[in-house]
């Protein structure tokens, strides 16, 4: 059973009120720490072209800040391998202020966990979360009319219609580790008042001095954990669906069957982070003698046979860690149901350990930790 | 060689499919190849992929023109020989810029057609993945609709306006489909190794071409005149850094437009090496220099790097905007720049595999071209300097 509230060593007491809607008063915090010199950057979602394309900046002139869109429903990215991009070669040395969504901020900890990034001097904002749209929409346009329609449904802390399917499961949208936690989902007047959680010492530090009213409070349990059933039951909604109901080598061999070999599932993927997958590399190159020695046996090969085991691998390799982001279904040119097979297999492998990626920076990765209990219920 | 005017012409009454497989068959039953390359359906019935058959039964359920182009079947020959040829001779069913990806690889080192025989058919273009995907069922019938018209709407943008659709240089046979009238087609030899296959079958070379090839050329002619005027339509609105930036503004920086490449060869890119990983300090200081720095990086670069080491190859298959998760015209940009760079060098990938790739011949007329070119420039400068 999951609780409620994610477990911490710093709980959401602190309150920070600002007097203007969700998104304005975190730009206006973004500012604030930009212009006072806490932060020499900050790295948060941005309008880029005339099309509204949406990308992640790194901004270090305040006057930026206004083209921001913090909170904007889409994901073009998971910004954990953005993250591990900028510090994989050395820590962060200066103070940045980072907006991510729960499911990123999860990411970028198991890759620090991986040795692929340093959490120091990462200032993390996150938000309750009310999901992202597909990739595709925002392509075709249809987030903008949706938007107004978003953000009441958000209000309610309903589940949104036509989100990413990962995020109408996602029962983790409480964020683990963020210094400074937004609330909005299920917060009835998101458009007149942000209110800031201070989780830690590091985040009540940071905003010292900015204009807000300071209180002592919780977060209304009840209203999250009412959010967090509904989320449940289109969890088991959607894992049940049929694609994905059987999991046997026939069911997911007809499942893979679409799979076009291009591993963007892989490349997007915030805890996939092998500089060269084994299936890009040369040990997966096979020579003519491998086909033409199948082919006398079978009569017929399938060219692109290994995509099952690629798959299979992939799991494998990355499902005490997937956060259940979703964008490998974004991605996927085949429209292969990612998201549902690494939900149902990372589900299964997490529980068995009792593990959840990303909920603490301390606790260590099931396949590198050892208790001596565990020897003994394999013996 | 010089190519032959007449062709093979073959009953085909259960449609052009059938009318291949059938050939197929009487070629391998009769050892002119040991085994066949060709698309077939997979085992979940909703796509294709290419199989490598040698057994007759299995080649009944091959799909030699399937809707969807999944993976471009250069890619396909480049997995079964890039570390050389195997024992087996083998026919391969294919696309025409399926067929001229593959010529650009073997010049690349990266294909030995030595025991290949490349088949290809007249094209009526593919449908993009995310529209056949959506639905499979309906979209065979859209597609087999769509055949029959020559109805190039439903294709990919890169097919809508693909010049190159049938025989166009590099293939060993090709089989024409274009107003070869319902329940015939065409086996045209187009290469030594075609016609020695022609003729070790006992077929004589008897039919008439000359009715397809006047369909072919006016098509292509129409074709050439929608390129164009599409390749002007999208140049105005890509034309210099500002539009080009918007372009490729929705760019996630996933790399799939290279990883679907045919012509993409490279085992590392040098956009996933090491020499693009900085330091946190240097994306700082590229930050503060315009006050911010979009995440990810280098998308625009990318795109430009690619463009630089592959236009001169590319066939316009269309493969990389199928692949791109949030549908920037990739294919139409790679087109239209391919087609400016492959003027200017008169080359046209796939058309010959003897012909060298440009950047790896050197004529002495260029030199002077060059030589003149800023020796123009000079004069200019003297003349305003006096």
């Amino acid at each position: 059973m999951q609780e409620p509230l994610p477990s911490r060593r710093d709980r959401m007491t602190k309150v920070l009120r600002l007097d203007k809607s969700s998104e304005d008063g975190l730009r206006e915090l973004l500012r604030f720490l930009l212009e006072k010199g806490r932060v020499k950057g900050v790295l948060a979602l941005r309008r880029m072209g005339e099309h509204g394309a949406m990308s992640y900046s790194l901004i270090t002139n305040p006057d930026h800040i206004d083209s921001t869109v913090p909170l904007f429903p889409l994901m073009p990215v998971n910004l954990a391998k953005q993250l591990s991009r900028l510090t994989l070669m050395e820590p962060a040395g200066e103070p940045v202020a980072v907006v991510l969504r729960p499911c990123e901020l999860r990411g970028f900890v198991e890759l620090v966990k991986l040795k692929q990034g340093s959490l120091e001097n990462f200032l993390f904002i996150s938000s309750i979360c009310g999901g992202v749209y597909p990739l595709e929409m925002a392509v075709t346009g249809d987030i903008g009319e949706r938007l107004a329609q978003y953000w009441k449904a958000v209000e309610q802390g309903e589940v949104i219609a036509d989100i990413r399917p990962a995020c109408k499961a996602c029962t983790y949208f409480v964020p683990y580790t963020a210094d400074i936690t937004l609330s909005i989902l299920g917060n009835k007047g998101i458009d007149k008042q942000t209110v800031l959680f201070l989780n830690t010492g590091k985040g009540q530090k940071f905003v010292e001095g900015i204009p807000g009213q300071f209180s002592e409070e919780e977060p209304d349990s009840a209203a999250l954990e009412e959010i967090r059933k509904a989320r449940e039951a289109e969890r088991e909604k959607l894992s049940d669906n049929v694609e994905t109901k059987a999991l046997g080598i026939d069911d997911l061999t007809k499942t893979f069957s679409r799979c076009i070999d291009c591993h963007n599932c892989s490349k997007v993927c915030p805890v996939c982070y092998c500089h060269v997958c084994f299936f890009d590399s040369k040990d997966s190159e096979h020579g003519p003698v491998y086909y033409e020695t199948a082919l006398e046996k079978n009569g017929c090969v399938n060219m692109l046979s290994d995509t099952t085991f690629y798959h299979l691998v992939r799991l494998y390799h990355i499902s005490a860690s997937c956060v259940e982001c979703g964008l490998c279904a974004d991605v996927c040119p085949a429209n292969i149901p990612l998201w549902a097979i690494s939900l149902k297999v990372g589900d299964s492998v997490q529980k068995a350990f009792d593990y959840l990626p990303g909920r603490d920076t301390e606790e260590g990765l099931p396949a590198t930790a050892y208790t001596p209990e565990e020897f003994a219920q394999v013996e | 060689m010089a190519v032959t005017q007449k062709g093979v012409i073959l009953a085909a009454e259960e449609g052009t499919g059938k009318g291949i497989l059938s050939f197929l068959k009487q070629a391998l039953s009769q050892s002119c190849f040991d085994a066949v390359l060709v698309p077939a359906r997979v085992a979940a019935g909703d796509s294709f992929a290419y199989f490598l058959v040698q057994d007759e039964a299995f080649l009944e359920e091959a799909s030699p023109l399937p809707p969807i182009m999944t993976v471009q079947g250069a890619r396909v020959i480049s997995r079964l020989t890039k570390r050389g040829k195997g024992k087996k001779r083998i026919a391969v069913v294919m696309r025409p810029c399926e067929a001229r990806a593959t010529i650009e690889l073997a010049k690349l080192g990266q294909v030995d057609l030595e025991n290949m025989t490349l088949i290809t058919v007249d094209c009526p273009g593919v449908m993009p993945l995310s529209d056949y995907f959506k639905d499979p069922t309906k979209g065979d019938e859209v597609f087999k609709d769509a055949c029959q018209a020559w109805n190039s709407k439903p294709m990919r943008p890169a097919c809508r306006i693909c010049d190159k659709f049938s025989a166009s240089g590099g293939e060993d046979l090709h089989v024409g489909t274009l107003g070869t009238g319902s329940g015939k087609i065409l086996i045209i030899p187009r290469s030594a190794k075609g016609e020695d296959m022609l003729n070790k079958l006992g077929i004589p070379l008897e039919g008439d071409i000359s009715a397809w090839k006047t369909n072919v050329k006016s098509l292509t002619e129409e074709r050439k005149k929608e390129r164009k005027q599409a390749n002007e339509s999208l140049r105005a609105n890509i034309e210099g850094i500002d539009k080009l930036t918007e372009a490729f503004s929705a760019c996630i920086n996933c790399h799939n437009c290279m990883r679907v490449c045919p012509i993409c060869y490279c085992q590392q890119c040098n956009f996933d090496s090491d020499k693009m990983k900085f330091t946190f300090g240097d994306y700082i200081t590229r930050a503060e220099a315009s006050g911010s720095l979009t995440v990810p990086t280098d998308t625009l670069l990318f795109h430009i790097g690619r463009m630089l080491h592959m236009s001169l190859s590319c066939v316009s298959c269309g493969m990389c905007e199928d692949a791109c998760p949030t549908a920037i015209r990739v294919a139409q940009i790679f087109t239209l720049v391919g087609d400016r760079n492959q003027e200017a060098f008169d080359y046209v990938p796939g058309r010959n595999v003897d012909e060298l790739l440009p950047l790896t011949t050197f004529e002495q007329e260029e030199f002077l071209e060059v030589e003149q070119s800023y020796a123009g420039a000079s004069a200019k400068q003297e003349r305003q300097d006096d």
